[in-house]
């Protein structure tokens, strides 16, 4: 359905892309995620042909966005960040307007718009101008329009932004029901929304793909097991209540420990959370350890690390600097010569091994600190 | 060719989903009104069934407000805004979208240039019967404000493709406009060697319009202002398509 190669796109020394490529099948709702700056609204305008990207290419339904941008913007439905439409329009009348432009007849519109009005919940504001409508209601409109034709592929380019929580639910929503026949990319940088909507994602950083696949797979690549155990402060089965210190010290020398961070708690309980490495199972030594040292394990929980950590730990120091480096020509043509599929796995598991050093680090340190 | 004519009359109707087209219209033709009958002594001084000195200053009044008003928000506002690239995403050319544009905003001078027809009608058909007109200075009058309009409209779109700014383009408008006006000043001209008094007389546009109000079609001048029409119209076509590798 979509599948771009190679995208690199530059302003001037500028390097908002970095030979980003990824594939997207039929049906799939994929979340297209990354912080502020790392590239997800370019490569949203690269496929929807609004701007293009300085080399590499991109298929969209079989169409190249290069050689035939209107084929391609006929598959898409296409809801920009903050989605500004005409205010002084009527709802209707922009819908209208959207229709007449990509040829739909009236009788057309009419069937669609029962059901757009019904998917968006339109029904109450068709009336209204548009600059009249609240935030939720203007990214309603947006994605009416982007669905007006009934697109195969929907592009949202952070539908949520500007939302307040019951908004945000709301679109989110609307996108799962949409997402249920056709194929959707979800850029945003909530990873709440992704792991609620999404099936897969995709990490942006530093204008390179970091991450792509399955949101399990995604998350499996943190490499981390978290568990969050809660110790009484109070009271303990011998001897006198433990300290923070005491906990904190105690588990850090659990083999297998990566990192422990003390967690905001009540004054009932000492509360931490302690990072093992992936595939351990760290519980029997913890458990273990209470029993030794006669405290009261009030809670123990074992997970695999959030999506947001793995989002963290992948996307950390995309410093906008690191991008301003002008490549040498030599060194450009060089890199595309020599098969960017290479390249970018090499970057992608140098980017992840670094950031994960420089997370463990990180970890440590603050491990240290509260030691201290 | 539909999806220009959406393009057009949306932009068209915006005009009048706002106050802009009205209060153009309305302060444009009091302007006129007053400056065309009163205006050193005006038309009744004139004692001649002409409406030449209309025609003199119709150009003048859109050159100096209607034409940057209208202009100015044409690219600049939705580039600001962020339409554009809603509009630019649905299966549209850039050069629809240019002359779309250009045609909705022509569209208005146009209504403007054609309610000025009220003046000649009242004065020499109802109510006042002054006596007959001669209608060749006065056809050829309204076509060289036609391709006057044309040309002035498409360099304010081709400003307002080149900045953000909805001010910035108002301004170089109206000063890009004030200058072609300008340099066909009598006196300026006559401050110039001969060679620049030529070359700025071919570019001014009250040269080539005091044809037209004499009744007189030159080619020259049909071509003169269709070739800037289309020049600006190329000119923002570039412009707009500057995005996408900028």
């Amino acid at each position: 359905m979509i599948e771009a190669t190679g995208l690199t796109k530059r302003y001037g020394a500028y390097r908002a892309l970095d030979r980003v490529s990824f594939e997207v099948r039929r049906g799939e709702v994929v979340g297209f995620l990354g912080p502020n700056g790392a590239g997800k609204s370019t490569t949203m305008r690269i496929l929807t042909c609004y701007l293009s990207a300085t080399s590499g290419s991109v298929k969209v339904h079989g169409y190249d966005v290069f050689d035939e941008p209107l084929a391609v913007r006929e598959k898409i439905g296409y809801l920009p960040q903050r989605a500004q439409m005409y205010g002084e329009m009527g709802v209707l009348e922009y819908l209208r307007f959207v229709a007449d432009v990509r040829g739909i007849d009236v009788t057309s519109f009419n069937k669609r718009m029962r059901n757009i009005v019904e998917v968006c919940g339109l029904g109450t504001v068709l009336g209204k101008d548009i600059r009249q409508l609240s935030h939720g209601y203007r990214q309603r409109v947006g994605l009416g329009q982007a669905l007006i034709h009934n697109p195969p592929i929907l592009i949202l380019d952070e539908p949520t932004s500007d939302l307040d929580p019951n908004e945000k639910a709301e679109v989110i929503e609307y996108i799962k029901e949409i997402g249920k026949d056709r194929t959707v990319i979800l850029s945003t940088h909530n990873l709440a929304e992704v792991e609620e909507a999404c099936a897969r994602a995709i990490i942006i950083s530093k204008g390179r793909v970091v991450a792509d696949g399955a949101i399990d797979e995604v998350r499996a690549r943190g490499g981390r097991v978290r568990y969050q155990v809660l110790v009484d402060e109070k009271a303990a089965l011998r001897g006198t209540a433990p300290s923070s210190a005491d906990v904190e010290a105690a588990l850090a020398k659990i083999q297998g420990a990566i990192s422990v961070k003390e967690l905001p708690t009540d004054d009932r309980c000492h509360g931490f959370t302690l990072l093992g490495n992936k595939g351990s199972d760290l519980r029997g030594e913890i458990f273990k350890l209470c029993v030794d040292k006669g405290w009261v394990l009030l809670e123990m929980r074992r997970d695999i690390q959030k999506l947001e950590d793995v989002f963290k730990s992948l996307t950390k120091g995309d410093e906008v600097a690191d991008r301003l480096r002008t490549a040498a020509p030599d060194e450009d043509e060089e890199s595309e010569d020599e098969g960017l599929e290479d390249d970018e796995s090499e970057d992608e598991e140098s980017d992840a091994s670094e950031d994960e050093e420089s997370d463990d680090d990180a970890d440590e340190k603050d491990s240290k600190k509260e030691d201290a | 060719m539909s999806t220009t004519l959406n393009i057009a009359k949306r932009e068209f109707r915006s005009y009048f989903d706002s106050p802009v087209a009205y209060v153009v219209i309305c302060l444009s033709l009091f302007g006129l009104g007053g400056v065309f009958f009163n205006y050193h002594g005006g038309f009744w001084q004139a004692n001649r069934a002409s409406l030449e000195q209309l025609f003199v200053q119709i150009p003048r009044a859109l050159s100096s407000i209607v034409v940057p008003v209208i202009t100015m928000r044409l690219i600049a506002e939705e580039k600001r805004s962020g339409t554009l690239e809603m509009l630019i995403t649905l299966p549209v050319k850039d050069a629809e979208v240019i002359l779309g544009k250009f045609l909705g905003a022509w569209g208005l001078v146009l209504v403007l240039i054609a309610a000025t027809a009220i003046y000649p009608v009242m004065m020499f058909g109802s109510p006042w019967n002054l006596g007959s007109l001669d209608s060749g200075p006065v056809a050829a009058g309204y076509l060289g404000l036609a391709l006057y309009s044309a040309a002035a409209v498409s360099i304010g779109l081709l400003i307002s493709a080149l900045t953000e700014s909805q001010i910035i383009a108002f301004f170089v408008t109206f000063v890009v406009l004030f200058f072609l006006h300008l340099v066909g000043a009598g006196a300026v001209l006559s401050m110039l060697p001969q060679k620049a008094e030529y070359a700025l007389a071919f570019i001014s546009f009250d040269t080539r319009l005091s044809s037209f109000m004499r009744g007189l079609v030159n080619t020259r001048d049909v071509i003169y202002f269709i070739s800037i029409t289309f020049g600006c119209l190329i000119g923002s076509f570039w412009a707009l398509e500057r995005r996408k590798w900028n």
